[in-house]
């Protein structure tokens, strides 16, 4: 028995989603990893709005966060997280295939938790999204208010 | 005038002599119409430059204009350009991930019931995949080179270059070489620019020895009056010179993948770094018998 924490990916590719989750599912963390696809969907996830009504208390263990997004990008999606009292200690980790000097900068100035490029090589982006969801998931301890721990079998 | 005026204190201090008072007061006179011609004479010359100087002045005030409306069009082409590399690095990059990464899940799942042809048809796909991504980084690194601010300082080139051959050390020590590194001045300039001109370069002086038992690789200056220029010379399988102008180019190889590896940017980027220095960059060498590059920087 292990404790999964939940996970919110934000990414609007739905090929990126497949190859992400596909990559989670290796170590069987895939289950927990809500998908949101625009900036716009995950500020609703997060804050419980709309379609998101039902959904139990408390936050993302961390958020996997595209940047370049429809209707709100991830800039602005992290900046928002960061200037709310009750969503700015949530992990932020931007997934992204932009390496652009610019980008690295503001996610930082923003205060981002990590910065990954994504790999072309599909074997790489496995092993980085392990990684990441291993980490997140399950060795970091998150921020008081994370929602309730999922038990979960191996 | 001067003169004039003496000969007439001196003509009324004595004796009046009224013949030739009237001559002195006539010569006066005729230096005054003398004057007064030279003095019109650099009025018009003066009016001239004035007029000269209008024009100019409308000239340079024409220049002036176009040269902001070139730089308002440099900067919005720069712009463009920002944009278009961040789209390649982020738009280009997403369906080479997903060619890579699906073929590679048919590789996975499919694998026990594909045959080898198959299977290889799938691994070149993967392996096309990773070399386009590969040439998507060499060409947002080089097109970064042509933007990034030059910032210069004053530079020990002989540190800088021992510290690229540390670097060398573990990729090479299988390797059989003698280097040689002669002595190297201070100079201005941009010290990791100029660390890439050098690992560019000893990189290329490496690999294109590898076909050698013993590779001899010299790096070495050669100061000029008003320039130092810097060389790399290896014994490696050199290269034709009638392709000497090719070298330089973006992605231009003289040799198949299969000999020796690479995309062909590296110098590209020695050129554009060290023109960027004010400086220049040629090569000469010959098939089988090693090439020597060289690039120039002002003093």
């Amino acid at each position: 028995m292990i404790e999964l924490k939940r996970l919110l990916l934000v990414e609007d590719d739905p090929k990126d989603v497949e190859l992400t989750l596909e990559a989670l599912s290796e170590y069987n963390l895939a289950n927990e990893v809500v998908v949101t696809r625009d900036g716009e969907e995950a500020l609703d996830y997060l804050h419980r709005k709309g379609k998101f009504q039902p959904v139990p208390h408390g936050n993302p263990a961390a958020i996997l966060l595209d940047l370049k997004l429809p209707k709100i990008n991830g800039l602005e999606v992290l900046g928002r997280i960061r200037t709310d009292e009750k969503l700015k200690m949530i992990p932020v980790i931007v997934l992204t295939s932009s390496r652009q000097e610019e980008d690295l900068q503001k996610c930082y100035q923003l205060g981002v938790n990590g910065y990954v490029v994504k790999p072309v090589d599909f074997h790489e982006f496995i092993n980085a999204v392990k990684e990441l969801g291993v980490f997140w998931a399950l060795i970091n301890e998150p921020p008081p208010g994370s929602i309730a721990k999922v038990k979960a079998h191996k | 005038m001067k003169d004039q005026c003496l000969r007439i204190s001196q003509a009324t201090s004595t004796t009046i002599d009224t013949e030739d008072y009237t001559k002195a007061m006539l010569n006066i006179l005729e230096d005054f119409s003398e004057e007064k011609a030279r003095l019109e004479e650099t009025q018009r010359a003066m009016l001239n430059l004035l007029e000269d100087f209008d024009v100019e002045r409308s000239k340079t005030e024409a220049a002036n204009r176009e040269l902001l409306e070139r730089t308002a069009q440099l900067e919005a082409a720069n712009k463009e350009l920002e944009s278009f590399s961040y789209s390649v690095s982020h738009d280009l990059r997403a369906p080479l991930r997903h060619i890579a990464g699906f073929a590679l899940l048919l590789q996975k799942k499919g694998g026990s019931i594909l045959d080898e042809q198959t299977l290889h048809y799938l691994n070149t796909i993967s392996e096309s995949a990773k070399q386009m991504g590969i040439l998507i980084d060499d060409l947002l690194a080089f097109s970064r080179i042509g933007r990034s601010e030059v910032k210069k300082s004053r530079i020990n080139l002989g540190y800088l270059v021992k510290g690229v051959l540390e670097d060398f050390r573990e990729e090479t020590k299988d390797r059989d070489i003698a280097w040689e590194v002669g002595e190297f001045p201070e100079v201005s300039c941009d010290g990791s620019m100029l660390r890439l001109v050098f690992v560019n370069l000893i990189s290329n002086a490496v690999k294109f020895t590898r076909p050698r038992s013993k590779a001899d690789i010299e790096i070495g200056c050669i100061p000029k009056k008003d320039e130092f220029i810097f060389f790399v010379r290896d014994n490696g399988v050199g290269f034709d010179p009638k392709y000497q102008d090719k070298l330089f180019g973006v992605f231009q190889r003289l040799h198949r993948q299969d000999e020796f590896e690479g995309t062909g940017i590296g110098l590209a980027n020695v050129r554009r770094l060290i023109h960027r220095h004010g400086g220049r960059t040629w090569a000469d060498g010959e098939i089988g018998k090693g090439a020597t590059f060289y690039f120039s920087l002002p003093r």
